[in-house]
């Protein structure tokens, strides 16, 4: 049975992967950005702090990760990106700001990936 | 149709390709930031080359960032710069680390022209030049 915080890393890898593809067709369709779209967004930014929660537990316990701060790099990374990319399409509704949620829940989705691989 | 004047008070909000750009460079200014500093800090000794040549991947996508911005309001001067600069790095760097592999016993962000990056680093200035170009266009259609 994996644990609690390599369950949440792959719903979070999958759940990315899922709005990725989904703002991809948005921009390739070339639509207004859709408001579903955002709240699925903000859906990942949730489970990426209930990851991060999770994520804080082996670095309180004894079983660290093998690298501290690559770990914590990827931790606040993986928080960071979606609010400073909405953050940048904030206001703009055109065919590129579905491309630039592409761009970041795809970049989330590597970094969940590389956390796994580190923790 | 909006008039020039109109989009440069807008700054960053007009819409484009760039806000694409943008988002990449942000990126790739915190990962391989990030990446440097951690492993100048933690292992310099193993491949301070590469950890070196990293950080000076960071600050060229820093830079590259700030320069995009400033193209995607009409002042493409340096942006026509940095993005030659940085393929040059992207480029360079790749054939060094292929060709003077003693230099690279860790990677480099631009090792084997960003490979552990899915080559996005290759990729990311020659999308950028193509925009200035048609940026560039725009601009002078504009005036």
């Amino acid at each position: 049975m994996p644990s609690v915080s390599t369950q949440v890393t792959w719903i979070v890898v999958g759940y990315a992967l899922l709005v990725f593809v989904l703002a991809l067709v948005t921009a390739l369709r070339k639509q207004q950005r859709p408001a579903w779209l955002d709240q699925m967004a903000w859906m990942l930014e949730l489970l990426l702090v209930v990851r991060a929660l999770v994520g804080l537990g082996p670095l309180l316990g004894d079983d660290h990760p093998d690298s501290t701060s690559t770990y914590v790099g990827y931790l606040v990374a993986s928080v960071c990106v979606l609010p400073i990319a909405m953050k940048s399409v904030q206001g703009d509704r055109a065919t590129w700001s579905s491309a630039v949620i592409a761009v970041a829940s795809l970049a989330i989705a590597v970094v969940a990936v590389r956390l796994e691989m580190t923790s | 149709m909006t008039s020039r004047g109109d989009d440069a008070a807008a700054g960053t909000t007009r819409s484009g390709p760039h806000k694409v750009l943008l988002a990449f460079y942000a990126l790739f200014t915190l990962a391989a930031g990030a990446r440097a500093i951690v492993q100048l800090t933690t292992q310099y000794d193993e491949a301070p080359v590469a950890y070196w040549l990293s950080l000076a991947a960071a600050v060229t996508y820093a830079l590259g960032w700030y320069a995009i911005r400033q193209a995607s309001v009409g002042h493409t001067g340096f942006a026509s710069v940095m993005l030659w600069i940085e393929l040059a790095g992207v480029l360079t760097v790749g054939t060094l680390s292929i060709a003077v592999d003693r230099w690279f016993p860790d990677a480099s962000v631009w090792s084997d022209y960003g490979i552990g990056y899915g080559f996005v680093p290759a990729v990311l200035p020659i999308a950028g030049l193509l925009w200035l170009r048609k940026q560039k266009q725009t601009a002078r259609a504009d005036l």
